[in-house]
């Protein structure tokens, strides 16, 4: 027979430890976000001049000092790391998803800036710093998110490069977003978040093919639309 | 369904540069190769999602039925009822051993709480009927630890793997489980069995106690089903009010008949009588 107090015991007194212990990490994990955030912004901020100046030396900069400013986010990942208990990344990996997506983000435009080239899984897990970590690791979701961020952030560039007279940004762009859009369209997507942002690719994707083509009805493009698109 | 030739004109179509660029592009492009190896990581990940899904839904399939099963057990005859127990015990360990099984093995090298999602419909179904059973066989249930035992295998390898059962399964699968026990409880008055409906209200009760005591912040999955469990509570309350008031008034066989017509005008004034 159940005694008054033994369900309560035996079920809902462990369950709430269970909880409480959960929270607590919880509460250590939303600490080192913030530490991680604050990095974040000031990279977000800083390469917004992207937008203001054509000058190449100081986005060349802006670059530098966004790599310096990663080096936050990597001693954040990396108390991140000792935090989540061995196995349970996706226990808590609303907590960092998000900032996580964001990182890809900025990871990539700098490569784009710096190179040209797609950066792929491993060097952004290098640049975020949890490469080769025990309990964390760099969702492949995550990484394809920032991808697809970082397309409307050159539909964007595109636009305003223009503005500032750089008249073969653009033709970098569509190709580098070309290429992007071609490399999705081997995935199978889930009709998940990925897949609806996926699915905005090409408004991206559009608006950028607009500017090239105001660009080259005007003679304005070095390639004018026919072939030889292959410099970069 | 829109046919073939009805294209949506709001679409965007990738013009003539684009496609160039993509038609040109080597098969051996460094980006193309990249994303071919994202593809079949994503397929993996997806494929496997869906195969425990599936396992899940069988699951839950066979919960509901056992659930029903259960409900038999509403007898005067021992016999019949410990026979029913058994039969249920036999088709709840089936599918520990099959579908849990095969679940905890896909996930063997994984971690879990990423697939959690895929099958936490089937397993707090499963632990609703599991507790009924329990319930009806020795009137009381396990704690977690008893019940994770369940959840450890020993795959053909003779290797160790175990299914992650976190403790918000159990919690709410006992929440579905009290609602089993209100039903549970009008069906003893068709025969005539007050006592144990008085029981079963206890019971209920307890775990309402249970869940009016917890902190769980940020979980509305919990409140939701604590909010079910009240209304169930209040019903199963009503009803041993009732049989206390026009007990003696009423033969016991026609108890159920006076429940349940006061039970249709509940609806908007539970609380008049």
């Amino acid at each position: 027979m159940c005694t008054p107090n033994k369900i309560i015991a035996d079920i809902f007194s462990p369950f709430q430890e269970y909880v409480n212990s959960e929270q607590d990490i919880r509460e250590e994990i939303r600490k080192i976000m913030k530490d991680v955030e604050k990095p974040l912004r000031e990279i977000v901020t800083l390469l917004q001049i992207i937008h203001h100046d054509n000058n190449c030396e100081q986005v060349h900069s802006a670059c530098l000092n966004a790599r310096k400013m990663f080096d936050d986010v990597r001693q954040g990942f990396d108390s991140l790391d000792k935090i989540v208990p061995s196995g349970q990344y996706y226990r808590y990996n609303d907590h960092w998803r998000f900032a996580t997506q964001r990182l890809c983000f900025l990871a990539a435009l700098i490569v784009f800036l710096e190179k040209g080239i797609m950066i792929n899984k491993e060097t952004t897990a290098d640049i975020l710093g949890v490469n080769g970590k025990l309990n964390i690791h760099l969702d492949l979701e995550d990484y394809l998110m920032g991808l697809l961020n970082l397309a409307s952030e050159l539909s964007r560039y595109a636009v305003n490069s223009v503005t500032y007279g750089d008249y073969d940004r653009p033709l970098q762009i569509s190709k580098f977003v070309a290429q992007l859009n071609a490399g999705f369209r081997l995935l199978n997507l889930k009709n998940d978040s990925l897949r609806k942002r996926f699915d905005a690719l090409k408004y991206d994707v559009k608006k950028i093919e607009e500017v090239v083509y105001d660009l080259s009805i005007r003679g304005l493009a070095q390639t004018p639309g026919q072939g030889e698109s292959s410099e970069n | 369904m829109s046919r073939p030739r009805g294209k949506k004109r709001t679409k965007p179509i990738v013009g003539d540069k684009g496609k160039e660029i993509v038609e040109n592009m080597d098969e051996n492009d460094p980006v193309l190769v990249m994303f071919r190896s994202y593809s079949s990581a994503l397929d993996e990940k997806h494929d496997r999602y869906e195969r425990i899904i599936k396992q899940s839904r069988d699951i839950t399939i066979e919960s509901k039925r056992i659930i029903f099963l259960l409900h038999n057990t509403n007898t005067d005859i021992e016999s019949k009822k410990a026979g029913i127990i058994e039969e249920a015990e036999t088709r709840l360990k089936a599918l520990v051993d099959t579908n849990f099984s095969t679940i905890a093995n896909e996930l063997k090298n994984e971690d879990s709480y990423q697939y959690h999602r895929a099958y936490t419909a089937g397993l707090q179904e499963f632990i609703e009927a599991y507790a009924f059973c329990q319930y009806i066989k020795k009137e009381d249930i396990s704690n977690w630890n008893v019940m994770n035992q369940l959840f450890q295998f020993t795959n053909d390898e003779n290797e160790k793997c175990s299914l992650l059962f976190p403790q918000y399964d159990l919690v709410l699968g006992l929440a579905d489980f009290t609602g089993e026990l209100m039903r549970r409880s009008i069906n003893t008055l068709g025969v005539g069995n007050v006592k144990e409906c008085f029981k079963l209200c206890n019971f209920v009760r307890h775990i309402n106690t249970g869940f009016l005591g917890l902190m769980t912040p940020g979980n509305r999955e919990i409140s939701r089903k604590a909010y079910v469990l009240r209304q169930s509570l209040a019903k199963m309350e009503l009803v041993c009010y009732n049989i206390q008031i026009r007990g003696s008034e009423i033969p016991k066989h026609m108890l159920i008949s006076v429940i349940e017509s006061s039970n249709l005008d509940e609806g908007e004034d539970e609380g008049y009588f």
